[in-house]
């Protein structure tokens, strides 16, 4: 390992991922904390295609880096051998050896540079060296050639998984005239791509770049698959690993393959670079990340040949921050984060906000007037905690997640019908409602069996009706893994491949239906069989993600239990790394509007928590209760954390990842017209349906219903949360405003406003009930005195002045959005 | 997402339009862009200012309408494909049409026939779905089969409506009189969707959902209303609101524009029309659906998507198309397309009038026709498209086309081409995976003017 600065502070966050090769030349020398540090320090480049990414770096007073890679100014002596630009990037001309010199004001610094094997260079192979290319420059991406159906006639494999086929693809389909031995450069894959010839795709290559030279030099020696002295990169080194910036500024990555021999090569041109968030740094195709002043952490994730490695980018903010009284330990580990990154937390929302935030959040339904009246004049110190425990008690809270779930799992009454619908949703409620342990609930639905039409999770298993389906559906919900990224090809950022996931899908191959004689369909299992791998026709043995086989192939011996039950256990083995974090990032993205991993479902190393200490706290929390979700949601809604008021500050204005403030959120459709229904004082009329039925229990995911609609009620056709609709749109903004539908919900003469229009109630009671409704909480001076104009305005009827403060109120985004 | 949230433009694969380009150098969002790539893109940018068409007309006419009875006859195919009807001469030469749209006949110079429209699905929902997104409903995904509506994949209208944008006060995208099933935003979201408008222009009530302010709030009291509501946003939380509520606040005051808006109250407001007018397109619900529809391009909107049902016919086919089906349609788009050219619109408004499917050219023993996917019938108008011609052709008995079939991607990629939008242009499902707006499809050059 490296030597690191003797002057640096203990929590360095330099850390230095190289072994090995390089050595650093610090030595003795305690310039200071001024001096730029350059690396390498010496480069030795084989071949004419090679090349050599420099990072000059320079540690800051207060701890922090500054990247002078584009600053200090390259030149090299002997200017026949290499050259190199003014991003640090150093290419060879000729054999030899030569001195990069950097300087930087009065600093400078030498660097030894050997290039060879250009006279006589090994030859280019396609899998090490052509490969990159195409997949840099996205010929074989899903949206070009890497279709299924290729792009005009022309295809690759997807992110390059299929070496043989791709070589093939370009070698010999099309009747070999993609490549002309004899004159590469009319080769018709040189001309497309350098848009010589129209190209869909536009130009890629530019002509005698680096990527045209050994795409050239590849076509010239043969095009070969494989040269003897390729070896494959079985990993990536990435320099700088984590590294703290400052606002406006970028770093430049470098990247590094090693081989299984432990040779080491610049790849930084030949890598492709993701944010997972680009609010905070934003990385371009060579590797220079763009750092705005949005402050937060960005994992930097870096591809090369199907390896993945991440780089982490950090800007905190100068400030010195003064945390509200921590309730649990939620609020230590967002302190903890928010106080690295220099962001100051929002206050603690006010009761008034607490109250009407965790009553839609976990009861999916508004606190009535008499509610709100009597929490917010409750003078006891523990009454929020006291309200949490009560609302995980209620009847709407097994109503409200029971619909959630139905949305997740797919329950869709136009496939399972009528009977089987209803027997499915009442499962789900009574699991929410006797707060089963969640291990046990996801087992349940795993290995449901029987008839659909009872009350079980059996009646999914007629929506999600093949193993391969299954699999795709079961490892996104509970694991949050899209296995199926991986059914035709390497998963583009994980290390799943299609052995894993026809391994997986496995677990479902015994699972069997039969019609019933008198109503419904009878979910079963056998044996089942092994499935095969498209590509090689073997039989895949079933096992879970990362596992191995639960029957080794050469076991004789028969499986003792069924194939799903033998799933069951994989999922509830108190090691299985998948299920806790996977329902822990569900119920926080739920209550705070972000998953600690965003998107909720898609959780990997590569797409890491937005604060890990905090995952790991609540995974381990969730263990150790026994997967009891009421325990863990009250822990969240008891933080601080989720107390904190959506009013930003100027440190925290910016923040949208690390739950320093609460956030606006749009309503559910359901919820939001339940709430209308509530203000106004008239149910919601459902199409044929006995009146009384509030939103968040209507089971039937295909009723027709406007408002459902626009507001984006899913229909569920996805396992993803995501098909919930969460944007507004002007029919929305419309409907609010004109429906005839709500218009005479206002105007009803049994309706809220109505009654309190008739009642002997004064102007003020009025609009005090009224803000009690919708807002939950008293209106201010202001308010009165603006609301009270309605009633004086020359001849106006009391009754209408009150269905004009009816409809501003439900039309206010205090009242349509959660806050 | 990784990189970029979904729905969002994530990269290029062949030309991208000048919006796009503003949006790279704007945002620089573009992990893989090279410069060599910008400039492709601006070279391109200027095909979106020299699209013809500003607005399209989407006629479905739902159910599948009879290609051999209505543009494709064969008059010497036997009794029990042939069936009653006859051609007859148009003012273009050559051309003939059944004899069940006199109308139809008299304006020839001005539309196109494409008589080799195919594809493989033979379903009512299903083939709607290909027709409107260009995507099979049996997803990739594995997500959604057999449920026939796009929750994954926009609709073409969602497509011009996002690619496109406002034009007026009106909403880019319009249903009418009802919404055709699969013509929803899929990933794009809901900001994307249609306006459906779920009242039929025929009705003498005729009047746009929440479009109006309710009945007996007169303006003086809408303007209380206003105000009572602006205080209310403003001493309260909202004012204090950001990211969606902000979002939902432009969306408020666009949607007072166009409740307010004289423009759009008048583009509504079909009775205004002359008399002469309304009845030249017929009093038909196909007829002022089309009237309404030119008057909304008027207005700015960029698609409306016309459904017009129920051309299912199953059973007595003959009596269905000769006295329900044909005659309102062949008086609604006749009247359509003259009164478009009269007006000098034609030129920027792309009409098309097609079904999910044709029917089958042996007649049932019911005197109805099937299901037919395979040879279907195509009318193009206006929007840059070459009038006056034929293009295609089927076999005798109207069963393939014997020309190369032109496939709904070919279709739906000429519509946008003819548009300004690039039909390559690539965006990722919620799952990441890249799909561009239509997979494939080439240039029906011999449309083109």
């Amino acid at each position: 390992m490296l030597r690191q600065p003797s002057n640096a502070p203990q929590n360095n966050l330099w850390l230095y991922a190289f072994a090995a090769c390089f050595v650093w030349s610090f030595t003795s020398h305690a310039l200071g904390q001024s001096t730029p540090i350059v690396f390498p320090n010496e480069v030795s480049l084989t071949g004419p295609e090679s090349s050599q990414q420099f990072v000059v770096n320079q540690r800051l007073e207060n701890g922090r880096t500054s990247d002078l890679t584009r600053v200090v100014e390259y030149s090299v002596s002997d200017t026949a051998i290499a050259t190199v630009n003014s991003h640090g990037m150093l290419v060879p001309l000729q054999e030899g050896e030569t001195q990069l010199l950097i300087r930087h004001g009065q600093w400078s610094q030498q660097i030894p540079i050997k290039i060879q094997g250009i006279e006589s260079p090994t030859p280019v192979d396609f899998r090490g060296d052509i490969q990159p290319i195409l997949t840099k420059a996205a010929c074989n991406s899903g949206g070009c050639h890497g279709k299924a159906e290729g792009q005009n006639g022309f295809k690759l494999s997807v992110f390059a998984f299929d070496d043989t086929f791709d070589h093939d693809s370009i070698t010999r389909h099309g009747r070999g005239r993609r490549i002309n031995i004899a004159a590469p450069e009319s080769s018709l894959l040189i001309r497309k791509a350098t848009g010589l010839i129209p190209h869909g795709g536009g130009r890629k290559v530019s002509v005698n770049g680096l990527w045209y030279k050994q795409l050239t030099r590849w076509i010239k020696e043969g095009a070969a698959f494989d040269s003897e002295s390729s070896q494959r990169t079985t990993r990536l080194d990435v320099y700088p690993k984590l590294m703290e910036v400052k606002p406006d500024s970028g770093l430049q990555l470098q990247v590094f393959a090693v081989d299984e021999n432990g040779n080491r090569r610049c790849v930084t041109r030949e890598a492709e670079f993701f944010s997972n968030a680009e609010a905070v740094a934003r990385p371009d195709e060579d590797g220079w990340v763009h750092v705005d002043n949005v402050p937060g952490e960005a994992a930097i994730l870096v591809r090369y040949r199907g390896q993945i490695e991440t780089a982490r980018i950090r800007l905190p903010q100068e400030f010195e921050v003064t945390p509200p009284k921590s309730n649990n330990e939620i609020d230590d580990h967002v302190w903890t984060r928010l106080s690295s990154l220099g962001i100051q937390p929002s206050h603690v929302a006010d009761d008034a906000v607490f109250l009407r935030r965790v009553y839609l959040d976990t009861i999916g339904t508004l606190p009535t007037i008499e509610e709100s009246r009597r929490f917010l004049t409750d003078p006891s110190a523990d009454k929020r905690s006291t309200l949490i425990a009560t609302l995980l008690e209620r009847p709407e809270y097994a109503d409200y997640w029971a619909m959630k779930w139905a949305d997740i799992l797919r329950v869709d009454r136009e496939i399972i019908k009528s009977p089987g619908t209803i027997a499915m949703t009442r499962w789900l409620r009574s699991q929410l409602a006797a707060n089963r342990p969640y291990d046990e609930f996801v087992s349940d639905i795993v290995t449901a069996q029987g008839n659909t039409n009872s009350e079980s999770a059996a009646a999914m298993y007629l929506v999600h009706n093949d193993p391969e389906k299954l699999a795709r559906s079961v490892s996104q919900v509970f694991l949050g893994v899209r296995i199926e990224c991986a059914q035709c090809h390497q998963h583009p950022f994980e290390r799943w491949g299609q052995e894993d996931y026809f391994a997986f899908a496995g677990f479902f191959s015994g699972v069997k239906n039969k019609k019933l004689p008198a109503a419904g369909t009878k979910i079963y299992d056998d044996a089942g069989a092994d499935l095969k791998h498209p590509r090689t026709g073997e039989s895949v043995p079933f096992a879970g993600l990362g596992s191995p086989a639960v029957q080794p192939p050469d076991s004789e011996s028969p499986l003792q239990v069924s194939r799903r039950q033998a799933l069951s256990e994989w999922i509830k083995d108190k090691d299985n790394p998948f299920l806790a974090p996977m329902i822990v990032n569900r119920l926080w993205a739920h209550y705070f509007g972000r998953g600690l991993v965003d998107p909720v479902d898609d959780i990997r190393e590569t797409n890491p928590a937005s604060n890990e200490p905090l995952m790991e706290y609540l995974t381990g929390y969730l263990k150790s209760n026994q997967f009891d979700l009421k325990k863990l949601t009250a822990l969240m809604l008891n933080s601080t954390t989720y107390q904190l008021s959506s009013i930003t500050n100027d440190s925290n204005i910016q923040d949208g990842q690390n739950f320093s403030h609460a956030s606006w959120r749009s309503l559910p459709a359901e919820v939001l017209l339940d709430a209308i229904s509530q203000v106004t004082g008239v149910p919601e009329d459902f199409n044929g349906w006995p009146s009384g039925y509030r939103a968040i229990e209507i089971w039937d995911n295909r009723m027709p219903n406007y408002f459902f609609r626009v507001f984006g009620k899913p229909q569920r056709v996805s396992v993803c949360e995501c098909e919930r609709g969460s944007e507004p749109s002007i029919a929305q903004a419309l409907h609010l405003m004109n429906a005839p539908e709500s218009i005479a919900k206002i105007r009803h003469r049994q309706g809220t406003a109505r009654l309190l229009a008739n009642s002997q109630s004064t102007d003020d009671e009025i609009i005090e009930s009224l803000y009690l409704a919708c807002f939950s909480r008293f209106p201010n001076a202001d308010e009165m005195q603006l609301m009270r104009t309605a009633f004086s305005d020359p001849g106006v009827e009391r009754k209408e002045a009150v269905e004009d403060i009816v409809w501003a109120l439900l039309n206010s985004r205090e009242f349509v959005f959660n806050h | 997402m990784l990189h970029i949230p979904f729905g969002k433009l994530s990269s290029n694969c062949s030309k991208v339009s000048r919006r796009d380009a503003l949006t790279v150098g704007a945002t620089g969002l573009f992990g893989g862009l090279s410069l060599p790539g910008l400039l492709n893109m601006q070279a391109n940018a200027a095909t979106e200012k020299s699209a013809k068409a500003k607005s399209c007309i989407f006629i479905m006419l739902e159910g599948g309408p009879s290609h051999i009875d209505m543009w494709d006859l064969k008059p010497d195919a036997p009794d029990e494909i042939r069936g009653p009807f006859h051609p007859i001469s148009t003012n273009v030469p050559g051309t003939q049409i059944g004899n069940i749209m006199p109308y139809c006949s008299k304006i020839a110079d001005k539309y196109t026939i494409m008589r080799s429209h195919s594809h493989g699905d033979n379903a009512h929902q299903t083939g709607r779905h290909w027709v409107m997104t260009g995507y099979a409903p049996n997803f990739p995904d594995g997500q959604a089969k057999g449920i026939p509506f796009n929750e994954i994949y926009p609709s073409l209208g969602s497509i011009i409506s996002k690619e496109l944008g406002h034009r007026g006060a009106v909403p880019p995208y319009i249903e009418v009189p009802e919404p055709l099933g699969p013509g929803g935003p899929g990933y794009f979201g809901a900001q994307y969707a249609p306006f459906t408008i779920e009242t039929d222009p025929v009705e003498p009530t005729f009047e746009v959902r929440d479009l109006n302010i309710a009945k007996g709030v007169n303006s003086g009291r809408f303007e209380r209303r206003k105000r009572l509501l602006q205080g209310a946003d403003l001493l309260g939380a909202g004012g204090k609101s950001d990211g969606k509520a902000a979002t939902m606040q432009t969306y408020y005051e666009k949607a007072l524009e166009l409740v307010t808006s004289p423009q759009a109250k008048k583009a509504f407001k079909i009775q205004d029309e002359k008399e002469a007018v309304r009845e030249r397109y017929g009093m038909t619900s196909i007829g002022q659906c089309s009237l309404l529809a030119r008057r909304l391009v008027e207005a700015g909107s960029r698609f409306i998507g016309i459904s017009h049902g129920s051309w299912d016919t199953h059973v007595d086919n003959f009596t269905g198309h000769e006295k329900a089906l044909v005659p309102p349609t062949d008086q609604a788009f006749s009247a359509l397309i003259e009164d478009l050219e009269q007006r000098g619109m034609l030129d920027e408004t792309l009409v098309v009038m097609m079904g999910e499917m044709g029917r089958t050219p042996r007649i049932n023993k019911d005197a109805g026709r099937d299901h037919w996917s395979a040879c279907q019938a195509v009318i193009f108008a206006g929007g840059g498209t070459k009038p006056g011609t034929v293009i295609g052709a089927s076999d005798k008995t109207a069963s393939y086309p014997t020309t190369t079939p032109y496939g709904i991607q070919d279709l739906l990629h000429t519509i946008l081409s003819l548009m300004g939008v690039n039909p390559g242009k690539v965006y990722e499902t919620p799952l990441g995976r890249p799909v561009p707006l239509v997979n494939g499809g080439s240039m029906i050059s011999e449309l083109i003017a």
